[in-house]
């Protein structure tokens, strides 16, 4: 069992004199944050005919429907379900745009979008946001915009990405802000990604999630997902420098498959009880759909009308950086809506750069450790 | 009756090989059980997987296939009630497994065979009797099939030696797997406060709620050395007062009237961290282990073990993980779809989209060597036709000797670097119907090893 020594934002119970803490919740100059709310940046309207003029699109029943009519052919389970099924994992790379023919998809439509400028310019083809942003890159937006499961609040996706991340500690999420001096402006702060090892703190009626919960890092299997971020903190807003970052995103079924974001932002505005904002960054589209097919089933993308073929290869049609070898795009623009509660983060007795991998390093022997 | 008994576990037959990390012992130790009565002819093995297996004359492991809910629909046999596995041939899919519908011409339509013609069914004699849990139901056709608690008795083809299991799964049936068959055998002999859990590391004893217990190398022999400072980690598993030693389980007075625990002469604890039932965060602490029944068989000798983002995983010699592929069709009977001799397109659907070749480079089996040698009957080298999947021919040029557990060849997936599990849960319902799992060792996020 570790023994966990340091708290990072354990407030003046331990130490006698605060070192430079000029807000509460700051101790030794540090902060820390676990995510209690994540989904896919989805802009709406109340009644989403703004960005969804022409409907929403088919999930998988719809499209086995579609391609598969009821009209008395007798049919192959092969050229049928496994069929589908194949198309899942291994989406048809030359297939050009799937807006048209059989299976069409409704992209969203119109200028307002959530998100975050990620290459610094404001190109035609950028969103604003709707406190006035420009700039903003989120082509996945486009894609999952009219897609039932990503829309709020009740889209599957949406729901249960949400639930699973609060319910399964595989997917605790940490931010520990260091270097910190205040948290209304401070131009070099520094934030570190780790996984967590704890539940979240809730209110009484359980539904609620509230900040002063305890959170132990997981430097053993949860290495991976620590990241050092530099970032500023303007008018109560941090902001990070874009780095590659990869977090834990699964959904239920034992499934454990990570997110990553290259060149991602967090943009949260802090107070000292929470964090709240927006993670952007481009992903790379062979890994979005990875992570998606592995964390749902087809009878489960269903329930949100999200069909991984369609969405995949509207992912690439829509994907704006990174050219492969053969020039096209292999990653999108995207942006997550994000909600942390301030929690004190507690560290292993050794350092964590301690804990680094070790190239070739041995892990326990299970079946010595296991026998008797 | 045939005359049994109480085995006391501890088989001491030398190992064939030596296990990875020299980490096996020089015994190997056998799950105990406890006597009951069985008609004529039955009798039980201890299958290195399964623990005690009850067998017919021939050896041959007996199944059941008790009733299952799947998403549109419930498959298997339904207790006290005539067995639903028959002479029908299925054609067409049963529509049970959302989202597909029913009545799509299955991939084996041409050849497939009946439910009882891969399960025969066990039949008892007209003058069979019932004797304590064992009964006679009568098939749909009228002849006596022997039920064991109540459930129609099966053996199955893939068996070829006593006391295999290849007939049952390599995976026990979770969330949205299939109906599966599964081996029948006695009760363990373990105290009511115990349970074992079958975990990819073997047959591991659990507390009445689940969690693991453990054993100390600080201890002796029926002789707790867990003092104060250590009782602050760890909690003696107390036997009640009106506790009796039984087998190979003994009771320890820790002070009076305060009983512990001890198996195969150890003194068992929990532990205070672990959160989860089947944690093993125990084992992190020098000299302290799980505590099984027996050990899951060595698997091959060059494999290894790596970390990951959740636990440990099995990997091959060169650190990339090792997988399992589990699946069962989605006929009325539920046929398995995962050994070298079932039809091959569900696999090659989802391991490389219906493209041999691709799946061959996505989810490659995981090679053996020419002159591999089977370390026990559970991990074997087998010779397959490494585009179609099927056992390759005598004298086939290109066949590819690979490594199998329980008559499944065994994969690795592309994408993975050493420690990587990208392919855990790939394929149809997380991998649970038609796809792979990775082989976890320990997870301590999730119940993939066990």
């Amino acid at each position: 069992m570790h023994k966990f020594v340091r708290l990072s934002a354990l407030a003046a119970a331990v130490a006698a004199v605060p070192l430079a803490a000029s807000a509460e919740g700051i101790t030794n100059r540090t902060i820390g944050y676990v995510l209690t709310n994540k989904s896919w940046a989805v802009y709406q309207t109340p009644d989403g005919k703004t960005e969804c003029p022409a409907g929403l699109n088919d999930g998988p029943r719809e499209q086995f429907k579609a391609l598969y009519p009821d009209d008395g052919k007798q049919r192959t389970l092969l050229e049928t379900h496994l069929a589908r099924e194949a198309d899942i994992w291994f989406p048809n790379e030359n297939e050009p745009e799937t807006d048209k023919g059989p299976l069409p998809f409704r992209y969203a439509a119109g200028k307002m979008a959530l998100g975050l400028n990620l290459d610094g310019k404001i190109g035609s083809k950028d969103f604003s946001g709707p406190r006035g942003d420009t700039g903003i890159d989120n082509e996945l937006y486009r894609v999952l915009g009219c897609v039932p499961g990503f829309r709020g609040p009740d889209g599957a996706n949406y729901f249960f990405e949400n639930d699973y991340m609060q319910r399964y500690i595989f997917n605790r999420v940490l931010l520990e802000i260091t270097d910190v001096d205040d948290l209304t402006n401070d131009n070099d702060v520094t934030v570190t990604t780790y996984r967590g090892l704890d539940g979240l703190l809730t209110s009484a009626n359980g539904k609620d999630f509230i900040a002063g919960g305890t959170q132990r890092i997981d430097d053993r299997w949860g290495k991976r997902y620590i990241h050092r971020l530099k970032g500023k903190i303007v008018d109560g807003v941090l902001t990070t420098e874009a780095s590659d970052i990869k977090l834990p995103w699964a959904l239920t079924f034992d499934t454990n498959p990570d997110q990553g974001f290259k060149q991602a932002k967090f943009q949260l505005r802090l107070t000292e009880n929470s964090a709240e904002g927006l993670l952007g960054g481009y992903v790379d589209v062979k890994d979005w759909q990875h992570r998606f097919t592995i964390n749902w089933s087809t009878h489960h993308s269903s329930y949100g009308q999200m069909s991984i073929p369609s969405i995949t290869r509207a992912m690439r049609k829509l994907a704006d950086a990174y050219p492969g070898p053969d020039g096209k795009m292999t990653a999108i623009s995207a942006a997550a809506e994000m909600k942390f509660a301030q929690a004190f983060i507690l560290h292993p007795e050794k350092s964590v750069a301690d804990a680094a991998p070790t190239p070739g390093a041995k892990p326990v022997d299970q079946r010595a450790a296991g026998g008797q | 009756m045939r005359a049994h008994h109480v085995l006391s576990g501890l088989f001491a037959a030398l190992l064939l090989s030596a296990s990875p990390a020299g980490a096996q012992r020089a015994v190997v130790e056998r799950e105990g059980y406890l006597p009951e009565p069985m008609p004529p002819g039955f009798g039980v093995v201890v299958n290195e997987v399964e623990g005690p297996v009850f067998t017919d004359a021939a050896g041959k492991t007996l199944y059941s296939w008790p009733l299952k809910g799947l998403r549109n629909g419930d498959v298997g046999d339904r207790k006290n009630a005539p067995s639903a596995c028959t002479s029908e041939v299925y054609k067409v899919n049963s529509g049970l497994m959302s989202p597909y519908p029913a009545g799509l011409i299955l991939p084996d339509a041409a050849t497939r065979k009946s439910c009882q013609e891969v399960w025969p069914p066990v039949l008892a004699g007209k003058d069979a009797s019932p004797v304590g849990k064992w009964t006679v139901i009568a098939r749909k056709d009228g002849a006596p099939q022997w039920a064991y608690d109540g459930y129609p008795l099966y053996t199955s083809t893939l068996d070829t030696a006593p006391g295999d299991v290849i007939g049952g799964t390599n995976r026990r049936a979770r969330g949205d797997g299939p109906g599966i068959r599964e081996p029948i055998g006695p009760h363990p002999n373990i105290p009511p406060a115990f349970e074992i859990r079958q975990m990819n590391t073997g047959r591991m004893l659990v507390n009445f709620a689940g969690f693991s217990v453990y054993a100390w190398d600080g201890d002796g022999a029926d002789k707790s050395n867990c003092d104060a400072g250590c009782l602050k980690k760890w909690s003696p598993v107390l036997a009640a007062e009106t506790s009796q030693p039984q087998g190979e389980w003994t009771i320890i007075q820790r002070s009076p009237g305060v009983r512990q625990w001890s198996f195969r002469k150890k003194p068992l604890y929990t532990f205070i961290a672990d959160g989860r039932p089947k944690n093993m965060l125990g084992t992190d602490e020098p000299g302290w282990h799980n505590v099984y029944t027996q050990r899951a068989p060595a698997w091959p000798k060059e494999f290894t073990q790596q970390e990951s983002h959740g636990g440990i995983v099995l990997a091959d010699a060169a650190g990339k993980t090792i997988y399992l592929y589990t699946c069962g069709d989605d006929a009325l009977d539920q046929q398995t779809c995962d050994h070298p001799t079932s039809p091959q397109e569900y696999r090659l659907a989802v391991c490389g989209g219906g493209d041999a070749a691709r799946c061959l480079k996505t989810w490659r089996p995981v090679a053996a060597a020419k002159d591999a040698k089977a370390p026990n009957k559970t991990w074997t080298p087998i010779d397959i036709d490494p585009l179609s999947g099927h056992y390759a021919t005598p004298d086939q040029a290109n066949a590819m000797r690979v490594w199998a557990y329980r008559g499944r060849p065994v994969y690795n997936f592309e994408r993975d670097a050493v420690g990587d599990v990208e392919g855990d849960a790939w394929g149809e319902f997380f991998g649970f119907r038609n796809g792979f799992k990775a082989y976890w060792l320990r997870d301590d996020f999730y119940s993939n090893a066990g």
